[in-house]
């Protein structure tokens, strides 16, 4: 049912509109222990949230009467370029799994992992190099910040 | 005590071999990252953040003064060498500094633009030691009405003034206040917008937001529209410039200077108006050879621009440390990281951590003498930062965003969080929401929440108490006029298409 009036920025605007109810929406939620001088804690989250439901209703009026934002330029991107959704989802899949195997990968395979797929993802031609530079990189981040700043991260597999 | 012992104080606790090492690891990280292409100093500021968490505050705050002045100066360079437009504020730089590149004067644009952004840097640093006592003094007699009234117009204007589209700007505003609410009420303990998750009710740590939104946006949005062809990089030898580029450089730094330290202490004023106009000065002040060359590359639009933009750089650190008020994305990502210290900037935190506070400006000055000293030799080392493969600069950022999320808590929910906001900056850029409204949103909201309160509770719930203070009242009529300045912005836009080249569209 994707009309003529359809622009994929009226998903976002969408996004902002939904937000606005979901604030007013969650907050009713919250039991208001208001004192008996000034406002309790419903109060700033209902202002947000309505003034969320008013700028997404102006939004979503400014897409359909044809107003676009500028994207932004930025020095590696081409502005004119079709979206490549299929690298943004191989990003995207890439990142998701490193996040939800850390804990068992651990830091240094997960983060080489991490690179290796996401530089392959945009386009890296020397695929060993880029196995050799993801593996140097999780290997000498693990170092130098458990060793030398004292951050813990998980040491997964190895460490067993 | 006086300012000026204060800051001598201040130099005798920087200039200790192990902060000056500290310095010395700020400047240079913060440039090394800022010249990255797609990494502005915002992003550069919220990626470093993480490694300052296990030194201590004073240190910290040194090395935060030298990676902020370091991401400013690595922008230019990546500008001026870099044939594609770049983040909004060096956009300017890149107008005339990338034409000099390419005829072969890359050497003389890279020195114009350290030695104008030292010139201005420092100037307005000392500007801010002159300053910032003084709005401490008036902001003492604040009360949370008057600091509500501020918060709104911090809000109004970065959102009008940022986005040619005020809706769109209001909407990022709007995103980031939402982010801002979750999590435990701080005056009466409630949870709110948790959705039952227990690791969100500490709220969304803003090195998420912002790292998301910068980042991990970026790496999407570039995943989405990467740039194919390999990037043109002007080649450079050592940065320096003869007699005559002295002359034509010194009124334009001094100019520069002029318009972006009050821009920059102005909410919502930012870098990008200054830089402009510094630029559309320097353009009709024009005289003889800096008359044919403008358009084609005349160093005054190199020296002028780039002078302004480090002087809002200072310029925005008087609202920030006299007000806690983030006038900037930037400045909202350092006013977090006095938070993670457990410090809140404002007229009290002069009071309170005299030490700190003045060890920081000083180490500005230290920080600025030092990034010149690093930049003019070390032009063609950044040129060759400039070469490295794309796939394998984004990879290299997702996996120090990874890093530095993880690090803050050890928590792989946070690594999701980050991916949903990574989603959303992807959207805002695609879109064209600015994404400074967001960070700034996020970050002021809760203490935006906290003054209303405070305000209505003392007047009993009588709402006129907002505006019973003149500060308060011209504020807010302040703010109403933020949200009308597209249309002013719309006419000078008119004319400053007239005024500058090509670029524009």
């Amino acid at each position: 049912m994707i009309g003529r009036w359809w622009r994929p920025e009226l998903g976002l605007a969408a996004v902002v509109l939904v937000l606005g109810v979901l604030v007013v929406i969650g907050t009713l939620d919250v039991s208001a222990a208001a004192s008996q001088l000034g406002v309790g804690p419903r109060f700033f989250p209902m202002l947000v949230g309505g003034a969320m439901v008013l700028i997404g209703l102006f939004y979503v009026a400014d897409v359909l009467r044809g107003g676009r934002g500028d994207p932004e330029e930025s020095e590696d991107v081409d502005a004119e370029a079709p979206t490549d959704w299929r690298g943004v989802l191989l990003v995207s899949g890439v990142f998701l799994a490193f996040a939800a195997l850390l804990d068992v990968l651990g830091w240094i395979i997960g983060a080489s992992l991490l690179f290796f797929g996401v530089s392959v993802a945009l386009g890296a031609e020397h695929r060993l190099r880029a196995a050799v530079v993801a593996v140097v990189l999780g290997v000498t981040t693990y170092l130098l910040f458990v060793n030398g700043l004292g951050v813990t991260l998980p040491g997964g597999v190895l460490a067993r | 005590m006086t300012s000026l012992q204060l800051l001598l104080d201040g130099f005798a606790a920087a200039l200790t071999p192990v902060n000056l090492m500290y310095a010395l690891i700020g400047v240079t990280l913060g440039t090394l990252v800022g010249v990255l292409p797609g990494i502005g100093p915002a992003m550069t500021v919220a990626l470093l953040l993480p490694i300052t968490f296990t030194v201590p505050p004073a240190s910290a705050f040194i090395m935060f003064a030298g990676i902020y002045y370091g991401g400013m100066y690595g922008g230019s360079t990546t500008s001026i060498l870099l044939n594609t437009p770049g983040e909004s504020a060096s956009m300017i730089t890149a107008l005339e500094g990338n034409k000099m590149a390419r005829r072969g004067r890359a050497a003389q644009a890279l020195a114009t633009a350290a030695i104008g952004s030292f010139v201005a840097g420092t100037i307005a640093t000392a500007l801010l030691v002159v300053a910032a006592p003084a709005v401490v003094e008036v902001a003492i007699a604040f009360g949370p009405e008057d600091y509500f009234a501020l918060a709104v117009l911090a809000f109004t204007a970065v959102s009008s003034v940022l986005s040619r589209s005020v809706v769109r700007g209001l909407a990022s505003l709007g995103l980031g206040l939402a982010i801002g609410l979750i999590g435990i009420d701080q005056q009466t303990g409630q949870a709110r917008l948790t959705l039952g998750i227990p690791q969100l009710l500490d709220g969304i740590d803003v090195v998420i937001v912002a790292v998301g939104l910068f980042a991990l946006g970026e790496a999407l949005y570039v995943a989405s529209r990467l740039r194919h062809a390999a990037p043109e990089v002007a080649p450079v030898g050592r940065a320096w410039m003869g007699r005559a580029d002295w002359r034509r450089s010194w009124r334009p730094w001094l100019r520069g200077t002029a318009l972006g330290f009050p821009f920059g202490a102005l909410p919502g004023g930012g870098a990008e108006i200054p830089t402009f106009l510094s630029y559309a000065a320097e353009r009709r002040l024009a005289r003889g050879v800096a008359r044919e060359e403008y358009g084609k590359g005349a160093i005054e639009g190199v020296a002028g621009p780039e002078a302004a933009n480090n002087a809002s750089a200072a310029g925005t650190l008087v609202p920030l440390l006299t007000l806690g008020l983030p006038t900037s994305a930037t400045a909202a990502i350092l006013l977090a990281a006095f938070q993670q210290y457990g410090l809140q900037p404002g007229p009290q935190l002069f009071d309170h951590n005299p030490a700190l506070v003045w060890a920081m400006i000083a180490s500005l000055f230290i920080g600025n003498t030092m990034l010149l000293v690093l930049n003019l030799p070390m032009a063609p080392l950044w040129a060759r930062v400039l070469r490295v493969p794309r796939p394998y600069l984004y990879a290299g950022i997702v996996l120090f965003a990874a890093l530095g999320v993880y690090a803050l808590n050890g928590s792989v929910v946070d690594l999701f969080v980050l991916y949903v906001l990574g989603l959303l900056g992807f959207a805002m850029r695609r879109f064209g929401l600015p994404v400074a409204p967001a960070v700034i949103g996020m970050i002021l909201g809760p203490m935006a929440e906290i003054q209303l309160r405070r305000a209505l509770a003392i007047g009993a719930g009588d709402v006129s108490v907002l505006v019973r203070s003149p500060i308060a009242a011209v504020l807010l009529v302040l703010s109403a006029l933020a949200l009308l300045a597209p249309l002013v912005r719309k006419l000078l836009a008119r004319r400053g298409r007239a005024a500058a080249p090509a670029r524009e569209e």
